[in-house]
């Protein structure tokens, strides 16, 4: 195989993992959530096809292309819901939908 | 013969359960007819069984019949065993037909009642208890029939539960009659442990081996339930507080039937009785007391229902003073007659009770003779049956327990003696009744309220149990006469053998005593209450002695129920409220503080719940790579 | 190393860095629109380390899927929203922020220390593949034969996934009225 090993390819996605989750951690905005979101699951996507790669095999792609289309239905529903939130004048901000306190 | 009985068995049950299930569906009287029938259909099966078995040779008669294994552990196994014998035969034929006629009785006396229904269904599962406890072939079952009758006693004693002493007099039976259940159940862990089998056949067998101690032992746990079940001494003081119960139950439950379950047991049991001779003379010493003593307590009872309460608490002592001495035959035989004209007494005084809207004081009651013609010569033949006068049932059974009692030897003419105390005071207390309800001229009270039951479905089936009944009250005592012929006792010789023959000189003499004593005794009572020629004794002490009862209410309750409420009054002071109710409240109060203290986990941000789940991966995570 | 192999090297460095830098840009611009075209580059970019690792119908589906129709549809909705930009980095408690940082790193790093430590040995002898692996091809009949079911349930998530989206939007607008 050209180009480097499968371990850089990891080594990317554990990071593109690091960065989506510190995304969902920190921001505000449940909109920029969701896309970090989409990076968490990217990066997931990466380590999957890195390892199809390795044992080559198509089932990690497979797998990968499921996980596509779990993506595009939770951004589906997560953007309704956002639309729904802002329509009813619900602030967008993760920190002021607070019901749910004990 | 084995279907008849099984169907006599499952009729009432059957009828039972379809009123319960049935609920609004049926009409009330559609109930009282089910339970009738039933109950009829149950004494016609015990008929045929009764036919088809005196076609058989004495020695073939018995059968058992399983219908299946109803426990098992080990080595011992239970089955829902039937044991059809002479003596289970005779006892079918007494339950169903005297309980045929009551509860068509019922019919009448307690149409109108708001809750006919659950009254119908209790009678019909009474019934059914009952036929279980005689017609069962193992100890288990027996208790469990014993375990039925009681309950079904509870729920009739305390059938009008919106009155308060119905509900205790239920409450009291039930609790004096579990004290028997618990000496009864202790008997049968005795034998299970000791012979290893409660069916009946080999249990008999087996005691023989037993060592004398443990033969004691269970037949003093044995008569502890009898004595309950049968109100003697010392815990009969539930008989007549049950009187609250309906009159019809009075005359099933408490004269024919269940208060003579006792007698039953004994004779059942005779064989674990002759091995302990023991228990069996205190049997006999237990009936004579009984006897007396609720003869001197029947003298001044004002409520006419307490009056034969206590005179069936007298006959059964009767009874088990036969059986107690061996005379087993002449125990079930009054066991019989005695079914039929205390029912008829009771239903006779129904009869007066429904005409005077409820009224059981004697005290008002007077001059009914000529109002009631039919009811009062009922009731007559019942009174001259209970005394013990020729040709009626009482005298053919009783003179021959008197006999045996003479015949017995030993401490025999001692209990001769009380029983014929017993003749004599048995006829006064029945006349004196009889002379204060029927004697004289009607009351302002009975004028006033007196109502003749006219020829509806009250009164028809009212009179049909009552004739039947009176009728069954003189010829009864036909079947056998110790001193020509003896029936009964070639009958149940099978099972039973009695011990005790009196000779016919014995008999002769008895007969005539008592009677002259009885004839005495009805004399008193004319001259008392009707003539008034004698003047009732005022002896005060020994009058509030009878009128307590000889105080044995009084003593149980500064015996065990004080102790007992002391003592409950101490542990809710100290154990209950402190340390149980302390420790709940303790644990309600830590769980709200807990929940409070989790609560406040619950931010309700939603950044700080996905913290939690990063934080927790990354902890797995590193739980994961130090396990590898 | 022959000059293929250097082009492949140089491929790899300016996409993975180019994957990166996207990815922080989505978590660090304050406006979403910006987020957005910021991921579409993170998109792209993968889809060139797909094809890397002879991934071609994923990495097609990838730009067609992803940057094609979510993203669109994310910038859709920021359209509708209006740029409603929010500051990165605060609000909420700062131990919040904190313990995020230290959370992501902790994650990041143990799933550095398992590529390198653990798993270093098996992950340096890549299998060879043959030609049209990772194809159109390929995946069909994958999907097809030995992962109907998953091809099957992913249908059901789609369509499940749709009618919730026009319930959600159905109920807004009857509210909303």
């Amino acid at each position: 195989m050209l180009g480097p090993e499968i371990a850089w390819y990891l080594s990317v996605a554990a990071f593109l993992f690091g960065i989506g989750s510190l995304g969902v951690l920190v921001r505000r905005s449940p909109l920029i959530v969701l896309l970090s979101l989409e990076i968490m699951l990217n990066g997931a996507n990466l380590a999957l096809i890195g390892c199809s790669r390795l044992y080559g095999g198509g089932d990690g792609q497979i797998f990968a292309l499921a996980v596509m289309a779990v993506a595009a239905s939770e951004v589906v529903v997560g953007l309704g819901l956002i639309v729904a939130m802002a329509r009813r004048g619900l602030a967008l901000d993760v920190d002021r939908l607070t019901t749910l306190r004990g | 013969m084995i279907t008849a009985a099984w169907i006599a068995l499952a009729a009432p049950l059957a009828a039972a359960v379809a009123i319960t299930l049935a609920g609004t569906s049926i009409s009330r009287r559609g109930a009282g007819y089910l339970a009738t029938g039933a109950v009829g259909a149950s004494f016609v099966a015990a008929a045929v069984a009764f036919v088809a078995m005196w076609g058989r040779d004495a020695e073939e008669r018995a059968v058992l019949s399983t219908g299946w294994t109803w426990l098992s552990a080990g080595d011992f196994s239970v089955g829902v065993t039937l044991l059809i014998d002479p003596l289970s035969a005779m006892e079918m034929l007494i339950v169903s037909g005297v309980g045929a006629l009551i509860v068509g009785y019922s019919l009448g006396y307690m149409d109108g009642e708001r809750e006919e229904r659950r009254f119908f269904a209790y009678m019909a599962l009474f019934v059914f208890s009952m036929l279980l406890l005689v017609m069962t072939g193992n100890f288990l079952l027996l208790l469990v029939g014993w375990g039925l009758v009681g309950l079904s006693s509870y729920l009739l004693i305390g059938f009008w539960h919106e009155r308060p002493t119905a509900v205790a007099a239920a409450k009291k039976a039930f609790v004096m009659n579990a004290v028997g259940d618990a000496t009864m159940a202790l008997a049968l862990f005795l034998l299970i442990w000791k012979t290893g089998t409660l069916d009946f056949g080999t249990a008999f067998a087996r005691v023989d081996d037993l060592s004398p101690t443990v033969q004691t032992l269970i037949a003093l746990g044995l008569l502890g339930g009898a004595v309950a079940k049968s109100a003697q001494l010392p815990l009969h003081t539930w008989l007549p507080d049950a009187m609250e119960g309906p009159t019809p139950v009075s005359a099933l439950i408490h004269a024919a039937t269940m208060v003579t379950a006792g007698v039953y047991l004994v004779v059942r049991a005779h064989a674990v009785f002759e091995a302990a001779p023991e228990v069996q003379a205190l049997t006999a010493w237990l009936g004579a007391a009984t006897l007396l003593l609720a003869g001197l307590v029947a003298l001044v009872q004002t409520n006419v229902k307490r009056v034969i309460a206590y005179s069936t608490m007298s006959q059964i002592g009767y009874m088990f003073l036969a059986a107690g001495i061996g005379a087993y035959a002449s125990s079930m035989f009054h066991l019989m007659t005695h079914a039929f004209f205390k029912a008829l007494l009771f239903l006779a005084a129904g009869i007066v009770i429904h005409a005077l809207a409820g009224e059981e004081d004697m005290r008002r009651m007077g001059g009914l003779r000529r109002l009631l013609p039919r009811t009062w010569w009922a009731f007559l033949i019942g009174a001259l049956a209970l005394s013990g006068l020729p040709p009626f049932a009482g005298f053919f059974s009783k003179d021959s327990i008197l006999a045996a009692t003479w015949a017995s030897g030993g401490d025999g003419l001692a209990l001769y003696a009380i029983a014929l105390a017993g003749v004599f005071l048995t006829a006064l207390y029945t006349f004196r009744m009889v002379f204060i309800v029927w004697g004289g001229e009607p009351s302002a009270f009975v004028r006033e309220h007196v109502h003749v039951p006219g020829r509806d479905l009250v009164g028809i089936s009212m009179a049909i149990a009552v004739g039947t009944l009176a009728v069954l009250a003189v010829v009864g005592g036909w079947v056998q006469w110790a001193i020509l012929y003896t029936p009964v006792e070639t009958w149940l010789h099978p099972v039973v053998e009695d011990l005790v023959r009196p000779t016919v000189a014995e008999d002769v003499i008895t007969s005539v005593l008592a009677s002259l004593l009885s004839l005495a005794g009805i004399w008193l009572a004319w001259a008392m209450y009707s003539a008034k020629r004698v003047r009732v004794p005022e002896a005060p002490a020994l009058r509030s002695l009878l009128e307590r009862k000889f105080w044995f209410d009084e003593a149980y309750d500064a015996v065990f129920y004080r102790p007992a409420a002391a003592l409950a009054r101490v542990w809710t002071r100290w154990v209950e409220e402190p340390l149980i109710g302390g420790s709940i409240a303790g644990v309600a109060l830590g769980t709200r503080e807990l929940g409070r203290g989790v609560a406040a986990a619950q931010t309700g941000f939603l950044r700080t719940y996905v913290l939690a789940i990063a934080a927790g991966a990354a902890l797995l995570f590193l739980v994961y790579l130090a396990a590898r | 190393m022959d000059a293929g192999n250097i082009l492949v090297w140089i491929v790899w460095f300016v996409a993975a860095f180019a994957c990166l830098g996207s990815a922080i840009a989505v978590i660090t611009f304050t406006n979403p629109f910006y987020s957005a075209l910021s991921l579409i580059a993170n998109l792209g970019s993968l889809a060139v380390l797909y094809l890397l690792l002879s991934a071609e119908f994923v990495a097609a589906a990838q730009v067609l899927v992803y940057a094609g129709a979510v993203v669109v549809m994310f910038l859709f909705v920021i359209a509708y929203l209006g740029g409603r930009a929010d500051v990165p980095w605060a609000g909420g408690p700062t131990w919040q922020a904190v313990a995020a940082a230290t959370a992501s790193a902790a994650l990041l790093l143990e799933i550095v220390v398992v590529i390198a430590l653990k798993a270093g040995d098996r992950l340096s002898d890549p299998a060879t593949v043959r030609e049209g692996f990772g194809g159109p091809q390929q995946i069909g009949r994958l999907f097809l034969s030995d992962h109907l079911l998953a091809f099957e349930i992913t249908s059901i998530v789609l369509l499940v996934a749709a009618v919730g989206g026009v319930i959600l939007g159905a109920h807004s607008r009857e509210r909303a009225d």
